[in-house]
């Protein structure tokens, strides 16, 4: 996909998205009761976005410059990586997740060489589980099979 | 205010105060020199740390890395061309130059004095200022309030740079995130789609890291060029001798007050003052030929003025609940996160705090001098770093600052696509700072419309046929609005007067 389409597909999604919860605001049992409605004032605001969206799709459909193509593999692996790693943090410890994470992402954003991989990919989890576990006793999440890490 | 300083002072010397103080103005210049992180990610990242401490020496922590990263993003911008925030971008066109002839220390010393006078000014200009208007909005009820906010949002046309109608959109985005979960008037669940944690709505700090943290590292993941840096020779700060500053006075003293003016005006900005600081500075000075070859005038120019208005920023902030640009964003929803709520009641609700405030920032502002000198020696090789190794760093400090405030998984999802929305909005070319305008201003902005109405009987044009302070206010926030757009307007028409000549 190219970058303009890109951009215009966000815009696209951008009011799409405005349209669908504002559909959501009408027919309810408070309708009519004005300000004391709960949907009052979000069916000002999604009508706004709505508005502003509609604006918005217009000017990027006139658009005709172009911008540089991202690295879009690296955002992917590394957005996924993050939102593993998230996903994981609370499930098997944080440093247990953290550690797949830095050496992967460090992998994925082309550095090369081991030790400095390992030492920061194991060390700097393991210095924030230190400090935080049994310096300043602000329990990160451990994993369930060893209460130290 | 001065009456209070005596409680205020017991407040910040206790051994906790000096020591937060100390640590968050070295972090703060740590932070803001290692680009890419910058003054609103260095204290998107801090905040969550501070959330297990006593408000006063959180609140002074935060302006201490706020204040610091300010500063310290001229280290990079002498040292390696390369400004470690946007303030500090026109550093860069004296700074390096004089690096690059062997004057790196030189450089520094004159950017460390001049920041320390624009930051040491800026603190009288807030401690004179904020009061003054806070008392003006003493008198304000769920009208005049209203008006208020509506100014406040206005500030999302000025922070919108380069396209007012994305600006727009991200505003729009972030006051309809403040509608998810309770409706503050009946409590009914609004926009919850069935998941009980949205009740109580997003938690800010998530949505704050994720979309300017975390979204910033996927940014520089998807860069083509992987910044690695020459770094020059570098051997410590050398203060210019008294003899040097004789005729660069009146340009310092200029240069402040660019700062402190720019700085109370929502949504300018340092990077702004500083340019025209720096402009002024070149159109006037004695050495103007020398300008961008190193002359310690320009650096003298955007280095005071950045740091001017710091103060300056934070006088509508605390004052009024409005905030001028991206940080104090961010500080605005660091307040609200520490149960201080910005704006009309703060000065008379917290008196003592915010003395606290003032004073820690006069501090902090006194602290960079010596902390400068004593940081950017050993600050200097961290900008060796390479990129990939500070961008895990963010991500694994983001994770554990979210995990802490609650200890909710829900609140690292709402981080991780923030993130992921963040970076697809910021690729679009869409600002981040009005989404989190909206979200911080809007509950406030739909109860004082709301309670209005209620009183008004429904009329909104009785908002202003007896409220003249709200008809003012609304008129300013139109002013506020049309202004760049007929600035928009007119540069649009002078750039086809020029294709057609």
């Amino acid at each position: 996909m190219s970058v303009l389409r890109e951009r215009r597909v966000t815009s696209l999604a951008l009011l799409l998205i405005a349209a669908a919860l504002l559909s959501q605001t009408f027919g309810q049992s408070y309708s009519g009761l004005g300000a004391f409605s709960p949907m009052f004032f979000p069916q000002i605001v999604l009508g706004f976005w709505l508005f502003v969206a509609t604006l918005d799709l217009g000017a990027e459909l006139r658009q005709r410059h172009s911008m540089t193509r991202p690295r879009i593999v690296r955002v992917i692996l590394i957005a996924l990586a993050c939102v593993t790693f998230l996903l994981l943090m609370t499930r098997i410890g944080f440093f247990l997740a953290a550690v797949p994470f830095s050496v992967f992402a460090l992998l994925v954003l082309g550095l090369r060489t081991p030790v400095p991989i390992v030492l920061v990919g194991v060390g700097v989890p393991a210095a924030l589980v230190a400090l935080f576990n049994h310096l300043l006793k602000l329990p990160l999440p451990s994993s369930p099979w060893a209460w130290w890490f | 205010m001065i009456e209070l300083l005596p409680q205020a002072a017991a407040l910040i010397f206790t051994f906790e105060g000096i020591g937060v103080l100390l640590f968050g103005t070295i972090l703060g210049i740590i932070l803001g020199a290692l680009p890419g992180i910058g003054s609103t990610v260095a204290v998107a990242m801090v905040l969550p740390f501070t959330l297990t401490m006593s408000q006063a020496p959180a609140i002074l922590l935060l302006l201490a890395i706020y204040a610091g990263s300010v500063y310290g993003g001229s280290v990079s911008a002498i040292l390696i061309n390369t400004p470690g925030t946007p303030q500090s971008a026109a550093t860069c066109l004296d700074g390096y130059p004089m690096a690059k002839r062997g004057e790196a220390g030189l450089a520094l010393g004159w950017s460390t004095v001049a920041s320390t006078i624009g930051g040491l000014t800026s603190a009288v200009v807030l401690l004179l200022a904020a009061p003054q208007l806070a008392a003006l909005a003493l008198n304000f009820g769920p009208i005049e309030t209203f008006a208020l906010i509506l100014l406040g949002l206005t500030c999302i046309v000025s922070v919108s740079e380069g396209s007012l109608l994305k600006g727009l959109v991200a505003g729009s985005i972030g006051l309809f995130l403040g509608c998810v979960g309770g409706d503050p008037i009946t409590g009914e669940a609004r926009f919850t789609f069935g998941q009980f944690q949205l009740i109580s709505g997003f938690n800010l700090l998530a949505v704050v890291i994720g979309v300017f943290a975390l979204s910033e590292v996927l940014l520089r993941a998807a860069a083509k060029d992987d910044a690695d840096h020459g770094l020059v020779s570098f051997s410590g700060i050398v203060l210019p001798p008294l003899s040097a500053w004789r005729g660069r006075v009146k340009g310092l003293v200029k240069s402040v007050a660019i700062g402190n003016g720019i700085g109370i005006l929502p949504g300018t900005g340092a990077a702004t003052a500083a340019f025209i600081a720096y402009a002024e500075a070149q159109r006037s000075s004695p050495n103007r030929k020398n300008f961008g070859k190193g002359e310690p005038d320009g650096l003298i120019a955007s280095e005071s003025a950045n740091n001017a208005v710091t103060g300056g920023a934070l006088v509508p902030t605390l004052a009024l609940g409005i905030p001028g640009d991206a940080i104090t964003a961010v500080m605005l929803a660091t307040l609200t996160l520490h149960g201080v709520t910005p704006g009309i009641r703060l000065m008379a609700d917290n008196p003592v705090l915010i003395a606290a405030i003032f004073s820690g920032f006069f501090v902090i502002n006194l602290l960079l001098l010596p902390m400068g000198m004593l940081v950017a020696k050993g600050a200097a090789p961290l900008l060796r770093l390479r990129e990939g190794y500070m961008l895990v760093l963010i991500v694994l400090l983001c994770a554990v600052g979210v995990y802490f405030v609650r200890g909710n998984p829900f609140d690292l999802m709402v981080m991780g696509v923030a993130g992921v929305l963040g970076f697809i909005l910021r690729r679009q070319g869409m600002p981040m700072p009005p989404l989190v305008i909206g979200m911080v201003l809007g509950p406030t902005l739909e109860i004082s419309l709301r309670q209005g109405l209620i009183i008004t009987d429904g009329s909104f044009m009785a908002f202003f046929t007896g409220h003249p302070i709200a008809l003012v206010l609304v008129i300013c926030a139109g002013v506020m609005v049309c202004l760049p757009l007929i600035r928009a307007v007119r540069a649009r028409l002078g750039l086809v007067h020029l294709h057609k000549g």
